[in-house]
């Protein structure tokens, strides 16, 4: 296969892992990796490099919708940022010294979880917590939303557990090249109680700037090849994009049970090729 | 207040789409050069943002493909952190400092990011 044709085939990747990645609400870093360790066979630093950037573009491009409405809790974002970046600084610089095997099993873990998360009801808690910790009074983060002309106050709790797993999803996002969505919005929807529709947007924003942490290190130490990393990033936007569209015409719980199913799959095949090299 | 929260989403509107649309048009642009004249993959750009930016912009001259898909990647590198130094600058006109701080702090770990990768820690 030419340079050219495998270049055009990692950008229909890319767009088929933005719809996915919308879609499913996994992210587009969950289908990439995959896509280019499994059938390109690019070595798995690389293909979290490129993914990582594709994760910063689908974010920057989907942030837009949500500036202005108030939705994002700033204040809860910056904390909880400092252990994201500080736990994917360190996912960075360990990536690079552990074997790939261990990565892809990783991965596989990893992936197999969201996928099954993915068939669990989705968490949709208005009012969120009705008090607010001492810590989290002292750092200001109870706020409040408007939703259907009504202003919705909410108080902030687990500010410790939430912050230990942010360096969690951290660490993972830069070992493994993918957003960490999922992990953010278990500490913020579930442990610190802000209500589902604020731990999303609060995690769109949080989601970019970790990656970008991550990124920086896989960008200067020279883990980005720019044509691969320029087709996955104009796919996963595309994709993106037209994921969002979807999302509002097609049977999207249907369709959501049937890519996790797949991506099951997928999960499988990376813990395979971790624990037995297949 | 309000001029606050009103300057802080015209900032970031303003810093997201233009990163955006600039790094797609010089994605559109690397890779129709690519498809154009690539027969093989140009090497990886390393070092510090100022060196690839550097390196891009005297390939550039000569319209290699790659130095627009490199100046692509920082541009879209440099976006969630001129996020964070709007927050910064909108928390400091506030007088909010401890998020002023905070915000410097993440900003602080961001960068550290890039410099750790270029000395290969």
């Amino acid at each position: 296969m030419s340079v050219t044709l495998i270049v055009a085939v990692i950008l229909m990747g890319g767009l088929a892992g933005g719809v996915v990645g919308s879609l499913t609400g996994l992210g587009g870093g969950f289908v990439i990796v995959p896509l280019l360790t499994l059938v390109f066979h690019i070595p798995i630093s690389e293909a979290v490099g490129v993914s990582l950037l594709g994760i910063i573009a689908t974010s920057t491009g989907s942030a837009p919708r949500f500036v202005g409405t108030g939705l994002s809790n700033m204040r809860a974002a910056l904390f909880l940022q400092i252990a994201a970046s500080s736990g994917a600084l360190a996912g960075a610089m360990v990536a690079h010294h552990l074997p790939a095997r261990l990565l892809f099993a990783v991965f596989g873990i990893v992936l197999g979880y969201s996928a099954i998360m993915a068939f669990m009801p989705q968490h949709s808690d208005f009012a969120g917590a009705r008090y607010s910790s001492p810590l989290a009074k002292r750092l200001r983060l109870a706020s409040s939303y408007k939703f259907g002309g009504e202003r919705i106050d909410y108080q902030v709790v687990g500010v410790i557990p939430g912050f230990g797993i942010m360096i969690g999803a951290g660490f993972l996002s830069a070992l493994l090249g993918i957003g960490s969505g999922a992990f953010k919005v278990l500490a913020m929807d579930r442990v610190m109680k802000l209500p589902f529709r604020v731990s999303t947007a609060t995690s769109n924003f949080m989601i970019g700037v970790t990656a970008a942490t991550s990124a920086g290190f896989y960008l200067s130490h020279g883990d980005v090849q720019p044509v691969t990393a320029g087709a996955v990033i104009l796919g996963m936007i595309t994709g993106g994009y037209v994921g969002s569209h979807l999302v509002k015409s097609l049977p999207v719980a249907i369709m959501r049970k049937v890519f996790a199913a797949v991506i099951l799959l997928v999960a499988l095949q990376m813990l395979l090729k971790g624990v037995f090299n297949l | 207040m309000n001029q606050l929260v009103r300057e802080r989403r015209l900032l970031n509107t303003w810093i997201l789409r233009t990163s955006i649309g600039a790094c797609l048009l010089l994605i559109m642009v690397g890779l129709a050069m690519f498809f154009l004249h690539g027969v093989r993959l140009p090497e990886p750009p390393r070092g510090s943002l100022w060196e690839i930016l550097r390196q891009a912009i005297r390939r550039g001259v000569r319209l290699h493909s790659d130095a627009f898909l490199d100046v692509a990647i920082v541009v879209l590198l440099l976006t969630p952190m001129a996020r964070l130094l709007a927050g910064v600058y909108v928390s400091a006109r506030a007088r909010d400092w401890l998020y002023a701080g905070i915000g410097l702090l993440v900003l602080a770990l961001v960068v550290s990011g890039v410099i750790a990768g270029q000395f290969g820690i």
